[in-house]
C-alpha cells in the first residue's frame, strides 16, 4: 500500500453517469489483485473531504483503470477530472477475491459491482474457464459490456430487468437453472445490496463457496477510523475497508 | 534551524503535533506511511475497560470540509490494548498517550489505573467529551462539578500526567476547563467534535441512529480557536489546541493564541501522512517568519 501520485491518461463517460477513468499510478498497477480498491483524491480540495473508494476494474503497470458512477459531489468533480490531471491514489486496499486454481467460478455482477469480477476474469481467465452473469436494471447500466465481451470467459449469461439486452429478469431469475446446469465450486457476487440479499437467500441450498464484495463509505480505507462497519450474521461489525471488501456470504448480516 | 520542541511543563515534546485519539487508530495502521516519532506524540483511539462494537452504520456524514462521525468509540476493550501497546512501543519510540474512556466514573477511574501501570505509556488523556456514548451526547464535560469530582477520583489513582480533553457542546467550557486543572489536571486538550446533525430529507429521519453526532475537520477551525484562546486566557496548565487542523499554518494559529501544542485528527483520514506532513510545514513557517522557538509567539496574539 502506498500513497501516490496517479496521472490521469484517459477520462471517458460511458453515459447515464458512468465513467471510465485510466490512471498511470505504477505502483497499484503492479500489486493491485482483484477485489481490492483504492482511495481517490482529488487534489487539493478540501470539499470534499474525504477521498471516495473506488474498485480497481483492471490493472496493466504502469496504468490502472477505474469504472464508477456519478453518485454525489466525490463522483462529480471526479468526472470533471481530465487527462494529465493529477489524483492521489491510496492503494491497493483491502483484501481480495483467492484464485482458487482448477476450481470452476461462477462470477455474479450487477451493474457496478462488475468491477472486481472483470478484474478477477483478467486476472485468471487465461488460465482457465471462467463464468460470468451480467446484469442491470437496463442495458444503460451495463456500459462495460464490450469489455465484458472481450473477456475470455467459458460462458457469459446477460440479463437486463427490462430486457432491453440479454435475457430479461432478475440475475436471480436465472441463477438457479445455471447452478444446476453448470455446477460451480465457487460464486463470487458484487452488486446492490437488495440483490446480494437475494443471491445470499438463494445459494443457501447449493454446495458452493460464496464469496461477496461489499460497498461502503469509507472515511480512510485502511482500517484507522472504523466508519465503514456493517453488520455481521453474529451480531458484531466487520470493516468493509480491512477485513473485507470481500466477505464469505454467509458471515454478512442481510437485510430480510 | 528552528527549535520545534514543545514544552508540556511535565514533559516536553520533540515537536507540538499529536496524532488525536479516533482518528489514528492504535497508530499500528499508519506505520506503512510514515516513521511515527516524527510526531511529537500519538493518543490511541479511546479505550473502555471492555470491548465495545461501537454503533450501528452509516457511522460517517460528510458536510462541506467537514465530517460528521458517530463511530461510537468501537474498541477492542483495555486488555488488548495493552498487548497493541506493548507491540506499538517495540517498533517506534513515539510517546504513546491512552485516552481514558468510561460509562460511569468507576470505570474511568478503573481505566486510567490500569494504563497508568504500563512503562510503554508515556501520559493518559481523559475523555469526558465524546458525544458519541450516550443518546443526545451528554458527557461528563458539560458539567464543571462532575469534571472536577471525576478528575480528582482519577488522579489520586495514577502516576502518569493527566490531560483532560474538553467538549465545546458544554455551555461554559472556560468554566470547565478551571474545575479540571483545579482538580488537579496537568493539561488541557480541546475541542473534542462538536455536536452536529444531518437528516435525510427523503426519508425524514435523521442520518444516524443516535440522532446528533460529532463534527471535525477544518469546517470547524474557527470556533474551536476562539474556544481554546478563551481557555489559554484564563488556564494556569498547558493547553492543546485541537480542531480542523489541516497545516502547518493551522497549527501555528493555534500556538498564537496560546496552545503548547496541537492535536491533529481528521486530516489523517484523508491525508494518512498528513499529521508527518504538518511537521514539515510547520518548521518551514517558522524558518519562513523567522521565528526561533515557539515560545517566540506562543500566546502572542495581539487583540
Amino acid at each position: 500500500m502506498q500513497d501516490e501520485r496517479g496521472l490521469i491518461e484517459e477520462a471517458r463517460s460511458l453515459g447515464s453517469g458512468y465513467q471510465l477513468l485510466k490512471i498511470a499510478a505504477p505502483h497499484a498497477a503492479k500489486t493491485a489483485k482483484p477485489g481490492q480498491f483504492v482511495m481517490v483524491r482529488i487534489l487539493p480540495a478540501l470539499d470534499p473531504l474525504l477521498r471516495r473508494p473506488l474498485g480497481i476494474l483492471d490493472a496493466r503497470p504502469p496504468y490502472i483503470w477505474l469504472y464508477y458512477q456519478v453518485l454525489g459531489n466525490g463522483t462529480r468533480l471526479l468526472a470533471g477530472q481530465r487527462p494529465g490531471d493529477s489524483l492521489d491514489i491510496l492503494g491497493p486496499l483491502g483484501n481480495t477475491f483467492p484464485e482458487l486454481p482448477g476450481q470452476r467460478v461462477l462470477l455474479i455482477a450487477g451493474g457496478r459491482g462488475i468491477v472486481p469480477l472483470f478484474h478477477y476474469a483478467r486476472a485468471y481467465g487465461e488460465r482457465r474457464p471462467l463464468l460470468m452473469l451480467y446484469g442491470g436494471r437496463s442495458k444503460a447500466d451495463q456500459q462495460l459490456l464490450d469489455r465484458v465481451l472481450s473477456l475470455r470467459l467459458e460462458r457469459l449469461f446477460i440479463f437486463s430487468e427490462d430486457g432491453s439486452i440479454g435475457q430479461q429478469g432478475r440475475l436471480s431469475d436465472g441463477l438457479e437453472k445455471i447452478l444446476r446446469d453448470e455446477r460451480p465450486d465457487a460464486t463470487y457476487s458484487c452488486g446492490p445490496e437488495a440483490m446480494l440479499a437475494a443471491l445470499a437467500k438463494l445459494l443457501k441450498p447449493f454446495p458452493t463457496r460464496d464469496l461477496v464484495s461489499l460497498e461502503a463509505r469509507m472515511g480512510c480505507g485502511f482500517g484507522a477510523c472504523q466508519g465503514c462497519a456493517i453488520l455481521a450474521a453474529n451480531g458484531t461489525y466487520r470493516r468493509v475497508c480491512d477485513e473485507g471488501p470481500v466477505f464469505p456470504m454467509e458471515e454478512i448480516q442481510w437485510p430480510t | 534551524m528552528a527549535d520545534l520542541s514543545a514544552d508540556l511543563g511535565f514533559r516536553t515534546l520533540k515537536n507540538p503535533v499529536i496524532a488525536a485519539s479516533g482518528t489514528f487508530g492504535y497508530g499500528e495502521e499508519f506505520l506503512p506511511f510514515y516513521d511515527l516519532d516524527v510526531l511529537g506524540a500519538i493518543v490511541m483511539k479511546g479505550i473502555f475497560r471492555e470491548e465495545r462494537p461501537g454503533n450501528p452504520p452509516p457511522r460517517l456524514h460528510e458536510t462541506p470540509a467537514g465530517l460528521l462521525n458517530s463511530i461510537g468509540l468501537a474498541g477492542p476493550g483495555s486488555a488488548a490494548l495493552q498487548e497493541i501497546i506493548r507491540r506499538l512501543h517495540a517498533r517506534t519510540p513515539v510517546p504513546i498517550i491512552v485516552n481514558v474512556c468510561g460509562g460511569d466514573d468507576d470505570e474511568f477511574v478503573e481505566v486510567a489505573a490500569l494504563f497508568s501501570g504500563m512503562d510503554e505509556v508515556a501520559m493518559l488523556e481523559l475523555n469526558i467529551s465524546c458525544p458519541n456514548v450516550k443518546k443526545g451526547g451528554a458527557c461528563p464535560a458539560q458539567d464543571a462539578g462532575h469534571t472536577s469530582r471525576l478528575v480528582k477520583r482519577v488522579k489520586e489513582r495514577i502516576r502518569k500526567p493527566l490531560i483532560v480533553k474538553l467538549s465545546p457542546n458544554a455551555a461554559d467550557i472556560v468554566g470547565v476547563a478551571q474545575a479540571a486543572q483545579d482538580a488537579g489536571a496537568d493539561a488541557l486538550s480541546l475541542v473534542n467534535t462538536f455536536l452536529g446533525l444531518a437528516v435525510d430529507l427523503e426519508a425524514r429521519r435523521p442520518v444516524f441512529a443516535n440522532v446528533y453526532a460529532g463534527l471535525s475537520g477544518p469546517a470547524v477551525k474557527p470556533l474551536a480557536l476562539r474556544l481554546v484562546r478563551e481557555v489559554c486566557l484564563k488556564a494556569y496548565v498547558p493547553v492543546i489546541g485541537i480542531g480542523g487542523i489541516a497545516s502547518g499554518r493551522d497549527a501555528l494559529d493555534y500556538i498564537l493564541v496560546g496552545a503548547s501544542a496541537v492535536q491533529v485528527g481528521t486530516v489523517n483520514f484523508y491525508d494518512p501522512a498528513g499529521a508527518a506532513r504538518i511537521v514539515t510545514e510547520i518548521e518551514a513557517e517558522m524558518e519562513r517568519l523567522k521565528i526561533r522557538d515557539l515560545s517566540e509567539i506562543r500566546g502572542k496574539l495581539q487583540a
